[in-house]
């Protein structure tokens, strides 16, 4: 049996000594302040938690932290500090696609990982990706257009 | 380590189940759900490599039972009726953590990936540190949320039989919305027709009763038929199935589930029984 | 286009974007006591004794006994406690709320107080209350001549359920009670109505108030009434701690279960036809209120003198009450009472049309209000109604007349197609003279000594985008680059009341207020000093006077209009049903900045949507509210509208700045009924209620 859980927080080492049950969610933000992550439902079923794991999004409130172990975390305190954030950013002010704002660090990152796994997606692809990711105020629209933008844009980014 | 262990092999995580209250923990989308216990205790299995194989070999489409669904999606031995269950299910995010072990764990009359497994009449191999055992998956399931898994053992693999799997089939889910549904009613039927004969028909039926149905014997009365006298037998095989399905009431209501079944199966009957 | 309309990056994109705007529950928590409400389990119940477990020093437990005000929570009327006292009236009405440091053994120690009830008997099902909160009539012309003249009289009655505003952020807040002042932070639409709320529970034991909004995660209206309760609540916990932050954040079951929801209806429409056009219509509207009035007066206004749609309906007679029950109080949801209206008229007026042997678009233009009409209150549309470019509009975008046309031939095989139409009208700002008697609207601009620009409204931005149009006009008037006016999110110590952010009043009547109080500003600038200008809101002169009492006089200054299609596919083996596609055409005056007009009218229409065919919310024979989770309540997803396209028409208010209306309720109000209608012509079926499930579409 192992000690403690060790992991890569937005590109830092880190070692986490508490329980191996606890959520990943409420690690991030009670332990590491990354308020960023959101906490919409703590049941999966709405995206505002959502971080990237090892690359993947998942909802950081199904994680527990030993499932974490040995992973590489990405939050959009970490994302916002890249390139492919600031091709993200502009297309999504471009299209005003940021209402209450609430839904958008999970959102960003599931655009991320859209495109990390399709460049040039189409419209179905976008919306199928982002589809985890619940929005109340845009109707999505200026989202998946932000994302489509991104990606012609952004080309050679992903 | 507080609240759980990581072991790196499959004997590591045996041993510490058979030392006792531990909770599996595969992909963790179900058991986040539950508000968990302080003293709650995970034996954490992602780390495991056995649980994550993808494979064929001649009889088998083998899989683990740590395997996400995005890595069966992923992967080009997964049989096309698993993958498009999977490809409904939930959203990308639940679908990079979410296993299909734990799908069948949970013994959810909902599972959509279960669903085929029931269809394809695949085996289910557990493991414990006691032994292996290899168990069709129908008669892992005892109840609703009630699976034939002892404390200490883990489901390792699932053999999904490849002349089941490749037969052409009929899938549909009906859920609330087109992402994040859950099924409340979900169909799955597979048929071999070739020489004018019915060789093999299969069904199942998700989000009916307490368990996934599967009822061998009614299919079983098209087995060997002609085509001709199979589709002569459509009325009584279809009664067949209404006298046999009694829904529970959920969110939609038993006639509703009932009523979708029947139009399921006739569907699948015009389509696939030619 | 004009250039006001041209789009701008957000005022608050970044932080958002980049996860560094802080929402209430991103406050570091160091030092904080977190606050857990006791709820009621029963729908009416008196309450016999209350016994606390042992609680562990630093925890307390607080209740109408602390209280040190007055025990009510004002919103219109007074009649709803902070903390029950003595009896309780809903499932889920707050009894008292455990106070700790440690959030998980607050919440253990709060499901350990053990409250001894005695139950009495509850009303839950509309039908059978005998308490009318509100009962108004209304009427003009000879109604029941009308009746007596007509040839055909139909009569129909709708019902609609309840709708969950489902903003992504639940709701919560942060009180903390030093030196005799309060301050109170959190996601809130309102400050001034908290202020007035949280005044009145601590009364003299508060020398000062003041509200704070911070970064909040959508209202819908949600957050209009529903904070002064929580806010009310979570400020008396402060002033029985003292000095130290009390924070209760609602977790998302809670939140859906107890917090309010769109007011479920009932409405029973007899309309008298004479040689084809309708020549009257007797209406008498149902409105489900919960426990308590809260916002039900004015929702229920708003929805009776929408009633009878955008028709010419020269006799009129109109009744509409809010009725109790022991359930949660309903309130404030986009729309605002009128989709429930909407609706009833909408469908009716296909049912009519069918009825007729008559074309439903022809049979609604026949009848379509135009400009110096009578309203339904003997006001007058001072403006023109654009409606019939607009039709023309949404039959372009959406292939309507053609569509309709092949879906009407009969169609075979699995899945059915239908398209359907509606029209209808958002009165702009609140109704009848509100704004003129109660909110007195004040605004602010500051100038420093060093040019800085900042604005001074109570209005919140909770994505509607209003930093943005606020900050486009004063820079506009000044002349000044756009990025460099400031507006913070408002504190009641520095804004004055520019009135609630509700109603889509804050852009036409706010933004109105400030784009003269930048040309005041403009006009007496003064390098290098610091300047203050202000700005009173003042009624346009044109307005008929509006009188409640009668329903007599202009509800609304102008309006916003709208036309939609919908487009749907019903699966006849499952029922299901999948939206292919919605065009609109929104007319809500000039546009101040085009993306965040389109942001609003694309997420109402897909609010409208959800409403319509998957938002569905019920109580169990107890009065206990079932769909408590986003699992439960299904709102749509990124998946689900694959379509939805916009167009904005533009018919100018000279009141309004630069020519705009109200906006961001208008979109949703008709949808339903276009979806309806689309449905009925897929199905054969005529439904009269929302939402439609896919037991009743199957066999089709």
């Amino acid at each position: 049996m192992n000690g403690q859980i060790k992991f890569i927080l937005n590109g830092k080492d880190v070692v986490y000594a508490g329980s191996a049950a606890a959520r990943l969610l409420d690690v991030l933000r009670d332990e590491y302040g990354l308020t960023g992550v959101k906490c919409g439902c703590k049941e999966g079923e709405c995206g505002a938690c959502a971080v990237l794991l090892n690359g993947q999004l998942v909802n950081s409130c199904m994680v527990a932290m030993g499932f974490v172990d040995g992973s590489i975390v990405l939050t959009i305190e970490g994302y916002k500090e890249t390139a492919r954030f600031a091709a993200l950013d502009k297309a999504f002010a471009e299209t005003a696609a940021v209402q209450c704002g609430y839904c958008i660090p999970g959102m960003v990152l599931a655009a991320e990982a859209v495109l990390a796994e399709n460049p040039h997606p189409d419209e179905a692809t976008i919306r199928s990706g982002l589809s985890g990711n619940l929005c109340r105020c845009t109707g999505y629209n200026a989202i998946v257009k932000a994302v489509q933008a991104a990606a012609e844009e952004g080309a050679g980014l992903w | 380590m507080v609240g759980g262990y990581i072991p790196f092999g499959m004997q590591e995580a045996l041993e510490i189940l058979a030392g006792g209250g531990c909770v599996p923990y595969a992909g963790g989308t179900d058991l986040m759900v539950k508000e968990s216990a302080a003293d709650t205790r995970y034996v954490f299995l992602h780390r495991i490599r056995d649980l994550k194989c993808i494979t064929v070999d001649a009889e088998y489409f083998i899989c683990g039972a740590c395997c996400t669904y995005t890595e069966l999606l992923r992967s080009r031995h997964t049989p096309a009726i698993l993958k498009e269950a999977i490809s409904q299910i939930a959203a990308p995010a639940i679908r990079n953590t979410a296993t299909i072990g734990g799908n069948v764990a949970n013994a959810s009359p909902k599972a959509d990936a279960a669903l085929i497994l029931m269809v394809t009449d695949a085996l289910v191999r557990l493991q414990s540190k006691r032994g292996v055992r290899i168990v069709p998956i129908k008669e892992l399931y005892l109840g609703r949320g009630v699976a034939d898994i002892l404390p200490d053992e883990l489901i390792s693999e699932f053999w999904v039989p490849l002349s089941r799997a490749r037969l052409p089939y009929f899938y549909e889910k009906v859920g609330a919305r087109k992402a994040l549904a859950i099924s409340r009613v979900s169909f799955a039927g597979i048929a071999d027709v070739s020489g004018g004969r019915v060789n093999h028909v299969a069904t199942a039926f998700g989000a009916v009763e307490d368990v996934i149905v599967r009822r061998e014997e009614i299919d079983g009365m098209l087995t060997g038929l002609s085509v001709a006298e199979a589709q002569a037998l459509k009325g009584e095989y279809l009664a067949a199935y209404d006298a046999a399905i009694k829904p529970i009431r959920g969110r939609v209501s038993a006639e509703y589930r009932k009523a979708v079944c029947g139009n399921l199966l006739g569907a699948f009957f015009d389509s696939h029984i030619k | 286009m004009k250039a006001i309309s041209e789009s701008v990056v957000k005022k608050d994109h970044k932080e958002k974007m980049n996860g560094s705007a802080l929402y209430v529950g991103d406050f570091p928590t160091e030092g904080m006591l977190h606050g857990k409400l006791v709820r009621s389990p029963l729908a009416h119940a008196r309450i016999l004794s209350v016994t606390l477990p042992d609680l562990p020093a630093g925890y307390f437990y607080v209740d109408k006994d602390d209280v040190p005000g007055e025990n009510i929570v004002h919103v219109v009327q007074d009649d709803s406690p902070a903390f029950a006292d003595g009896e309780v009236h809903y499932i889920g009405e707050p009894v008292g709320m455990l106070v700790g440091p440690d959030e998980a053994v607050t919440a253990q120690l709060a499901g350990a107080v053990h409250v001894q009830y005695e139950e009495l008997p509850a009303v839950l099902d509309m039908e059978e209350s005998r308490v009318n909160f509100f009962d108004y009539h209304y009427s003009r012309g000879d109604t029941a001549a009308a009746f007596a003249e007509a040839d055909r009289i139909f009569e129909e009655t709708f019902t609609t359920g309840y709708q969950e505003q489902a903003y992504l952020e639940t709701q919560g807040m942060i009180g903390v009670f030093d030196a005799s002042k309060v301050s109170v932070h959190g996601s809130l639409q309102c400050p001034y109505y908290v202020h007035t709320a949280v005044g009145k529970v601590l009364g003299a034991a508060a020398a000062g108030v003041q509200i704070l909004q911070d970064y909040t995660g959508g209202g819908f209206g949600g957050k209009e009434a529903f904070p002064s309760f929580l806010a009310a609540q979570t400020a008396v916990a402060a002033y029985k701690v003292g000095g130290r932050p009390v924070r209760v954040v609602f977790d998302r079951r809670e939140d859906m279960e107890f917090t309010s929801k769109r007011h479920p209806s009932k409405n029973t429409y007899r309309v008298a036809v004479k040689d084809g056009r309708i020549t009257a219509m007797d209406i008498d509207v149902r409105f489900n209120s919960g426990a308590f009035t809260t916002l039900s007066p004015v929702v229920l206004q708003r929805g009776i003198i929408a009633a009878p749609g955008v028709y010419n309906v020269p006799n009129l007679t109109v009744r509409g009450r809010a009725v109790k029950t022991n359930t949660m109080p309903t309130g404030a949801f986009r729309g605002f009472g009128a989709p429930q209206t909407f609706f009833s008229v909408e469908v009716l007026m296909d049912h009519m049309a069918r009825a007729l042997g008559r074309d439903p678009l022809e049979f609604r233009r026949e009848h379509l209000v135009k400009q110096g009409d009578l309203t339904s209150t003997s006001g007058i549309y001072h403006y023109p109604v654009p409606l019939p470019d607009m039709i023309s509009e949404v039959l372009e975008m959406s292939g309507y007349e053609e569509k309709r046309k092949q879906y009407t031939a009969p169609q075979t095989g699995r899945y059915k197609k239908g398209i359907g139409l509606a029209l209808w009208f958002h009165g702009a700002g609140f109704t009848g003279s509100g704004e003129r008697d109660f909110i007195k609207a004040v605004t602010a601009i500051e100038k420093t000594a060093d040019g800085k620009v900042e604005i001074l409204a109570s209005n919140s931005d909770i994505g509607q985008g209003i930093k943005t149009t606020f900050a486009k006009i004063v820079a506009s008037e000044l002349g000044i680059p756009y990025e460099e006016i400031l507006i913070r999110n408002p504190d009641t110590d520095r804004v004055p009341d520019s009135g609630p952010t509700v109603a889509s009043r804050s852009l036409m009547v706010v933004g109105e207020l400030l784009r003269r109080a930048a040309i005041k500003l403009k006009e007496e600038w003064k390098d290098g000093e610091a300047q203050r200008v202000e700005e009173h809101f003042a009624e346009p002169d044109f307005m008929i006077p509006f009188s409640l009492e009668d329903f007599h006089g202009d509800a609304y200054p102008t309006y916003a209009w709208a036309a939609s299609a919908v487009e749907v596919k019903v699966d006849s083996l499952t029922g299901v049903n999948e939206i292919l596609g919605c065009w609109s055409s929104f007319d809500v005056g000039t546009p101040i900045d085009y993306n965040v007009v389109v942001g609003q009218m694309e997420g109402g229409v897909l609010q409208g949507l959800g409403y319509s065919s998957m938002e569905q919310m019920a109580y169990d024979e107890k009065g206990r509210i079932r769909n408590n989770s986003f699992s439960d309540y299904i709102i749509p997803t990124a998946a689900d509208v694959p379509v939805l396209e916009v167009q904005m028409h533009v018919e100018e208010y000279p009141f309004g700045p630069y020519g705009a209306k109200g906006a961001g309720e208008l979109p949703l109000v008709g949808i339903p009924a276009a979806f309806v209608s689309a449905m009925e012509q897929a199905t054969g079926k005529e439904f009269s209620h929302i939402p439609v499930k896919a037991e009743e579409t199957l066999d089709v």
